[in-house]
């Protein structure tokens, strides 16, 4: 091997604890960017797909956990009596839901039954599902992660606790795992079986309100259309509404509970700017231990841009071993064990690709580039005499 | 390649520390022929390591000339001093500076980096270079596995590996014990007189000064007095 890169490996390995734990600073950092990455991928697919479903989502003006009446429904298919354009507006309550002994909060939505097939016909049911969903009044359509998570299938009998009032246990049957939807951690249930239980345990709650509505619509131009028309509709009225399409209704909604992708980018921000930290520490702490060395390769005839590049070859290898590190982890993790299969909340599960890999990789190297600029100066700077005075 | 003289003439030095001057040099002149041992001694202070470093290159006077061949050296810029001293000098210090995480041999093949040569050229020169200094059997040992003796010994070998016209050594048996700082004033006694090489060494030893053909004594950065060593005659210069 070359005496170069001899010289490159030794210096690299010559303190192993702070080699490793510069690599490990610089990895992290590049682990959190590929996962946050893929996340914010996921999401950015999901809202996608949404934005494909020609549907509008219809919530309270004043904000999402205001109710709407359930009689707005007739309201709205009344915009198009042909129902052509206007396919289906399906009344929507969230029950989250909690299984019993389980930590783990369940998602859960109770649905009007019928227009629910019609608005989400991208579930793709098929005919059997459609028919035992209608027929059973306790049926339930589990996200197929939720049900891999539990164990469930077709035919089971489960009983979920609704996590707003009346808090009660209901019995579930369930008729699919809705293996085509995008969401595969929603329940939907029949929201008239939530309401005859909230009608039997709590008689003087208000009943036949709604968290929200699913308008499906026939085509784009209906879908700008109605998404205007609605909100005139109900406007000027006690409970006047807020008309978006599903990608609008989804991002504010993803927003409102975490808003991942802004969270996600200052995170990543911040860790890379921490290695940056980690690596000029490193790298200012081997220039110091080795300014006399440093000093007899320029005594030796080795100039100043010989030692600079010495340096910076050093800061960058130290970094890309750990931005590589940092970054095929997670793709192993993701792409080649059972870690892959584990279901993500919106985004079923991650999916890392390589050029995100490779985009962590060049961060590592501009990190270590980055890193090695202060003590390369120094080095660049450094007199041979006043450094050697000072050694002898 | 072939010794050079050395000529400095009216050679100042000034140095600055919080805004006061400090002359350490103060108008030395000194030549010095081709192929002779001359030996800078002096109390601390008296421009001795001063002197070394601008014979090599290492730091500019602030007024005076250097020559070193046929190379004025207060004319040349700091990438030209740069390339000159990897050809033309080689220095040995006290602490040897070895590169620790390095091989003896790796070590004197250090400043065969900058020249244009093949491997087996360069394994041949390494090869040389210990075992002219006696250590052709330690090439794989790093310089912690080494004695004193035999650290100073490898960048004696790393200083001639480039063959060069001048060695420059501050101090070099400063921490040695004496059979062992006998053994490397023989071996650079055998530098200049088997191999022609000017040598200037600086030196508080006056054990270590009797190997020199010359002693300068210097005195508050000048010069004192001049003594011949009748023991080591000059050579004639190749």
């Amino acid at each position: 091997m070359h005496l170069r890169l001899i010289y490159l490996y030794r210096n690299l390995t010559r303190n192993k604890q702070r080699t490793l734990l510069t690599c490990a600073a610089v990895a992290l950092p590049m682990v959190i960017y590929v996962l946050s990455t893929a996340v914010v991928s996921g999401v950015d697919a999901f809202l996608d797909n949404s934005a494909r479903q020609l549907r509008l989502a219809v919530t309270h003006k004043a904000s999402i956990i205001n109710m709407l009446p359930e009689g707005y429904a007739l309201k709205i298919k009344s915009l198009d009596p042909t129902g052509e354009r206007l396919r289906a507006a399906c009344g929507m309550r969230w029950i989250g839901g909690k299984m019993q002994n389980v930590t783990q909060p369940l998602s859960t939505v109770a649905v009007d039954a019928e227009e629910f097939i019609k608005a989400f016909d991208d579930f793709k049911l098929t005919e059997t599902e459609k028919a035992a969903w209608l027929r059973d009044h306790q049926a339930i359509i589990v996200g197929r992660g939720t049900a891999a998570i539990f164990g469930w299938k077709v035919g089971d009998r489960i009983s979920i606790r609704s996590s707003v009032p009346p808090y009660t246990s209901l019995e579930f049957h369930i008729v699919s795992t809705a293996e085509h939807a995008q969401d595969a951690n929603t329940n939907w249930c029949h929201r008239s079986y939530y309401e005859e239980d909230l009608k039997k345990n709590i008689p003087e709650a208000t009943q036949g309100m709604v968290s929200f509505f699913f308008v499906k619509c026939g085509s784009k131009a209906d879908l700008d259309f109605f998404r205007v028309e609605i909100d005139k509709l109900f406007a000027r009225t006690i409970d006047e509404t807020k008309t978006q399409d599903e990608k609008a209704f989804m991002n504010e909604f993803i927003t409102q509970q975490f808003d991942l992708p802004r969270n996600l980018t200052i995170l990543s921000i911040v860790t890379v700017f921490v290695a940056v930290m980690a690596a000029t520490n490193t790298m200012s702490m081997n220039f110091r231990d080795r300014f006399n060395e440093y000093a007899t390769l320029k005594a030796l005839g080795f100039g100043g841009g010989y030692v600079f590049t010495l340096i910076q070859t050093e800061s960058l290898g130290l970094c890309l071993l750990g931005g590589i590190f940092g970054a095929l982890m997670p793709y192993v993790a993701f792409m080649h064990t059972p870690l892959g299969r584990v279901p993500v909340p919106v985004i079923q599960h991650l999916e890392i690709r390589p050029i995100v890999c490779l985009h962590a990789i060049a961060i590592a190297a501009v990190i270590g580039l980055i890193a090695a600029v202060w003590p390369s100066v120094l080095a660049l700077r450094l007199k041979v005499v006043a450094a050697l005075r000072n050694l002898e | 390649m072939s010794a050079a003289d050395i000529v400095a003439t009216s050679v100042r030095k000034v140095y600055h520390k919080d805004r006061i001057e400090i002359p350490v040099l103060d108008g030395l002149s000194l030549k010095i022929d081709a192929g002779e041992f001359v030996v800078l001694m002096g109390p601390s202070g008296s421009g001795k390591s001063t002197l070394l470093h601008l014979i090599g290159g290492l730091d500019s006077p602030t007024s005076g000339s250097i020559r070193v061949g046929e190379y004025n050296l207060e004319r040349m810029t700091e990438r030209e001093l740069t390339a000159w001293r990897s050809r033309h000098v080689g220095f040995i210090f006290q602490m040897y500076h070895l590169v620790p995480v390095l091989t003896a041999a790796q070590n004197v093949e250090l400043p065969l980096l900058l020249f244009k040569m093949s491997s087996a050229e360069r394994r041949e020169r390494v090869a040389t270079a210990l075992k002219v200094v006696g250590l052709a059997d330690r090439t794989d040992h790093r310089p912690n596995q080494l004695s004193g003796g035999q650290e100073q010994r490898v960048a004696i070998a790393r200083a001639i590996v480039t063959d060069p016209d001048v060695i420059l050594a501050d101090e070099p048996t400063g921490d040695l014990d004496a059979k062992t700082s006998e053994e490397i004033l023989a071996l650079l006694n055998l530098l200049n007189s088997e191999f022609n090489k000017t040598i200037l060494m600086v030196t508080h030893d006056p054990r270590a000064a009797s190997h020199g053909q010359r002693v300068v004594h210097l005195e508050k950065g000048v010069l004192e007095r001049e003594e011949r060593n009748p023991a080591r005659p000059a050579m004639a210069a190749s």
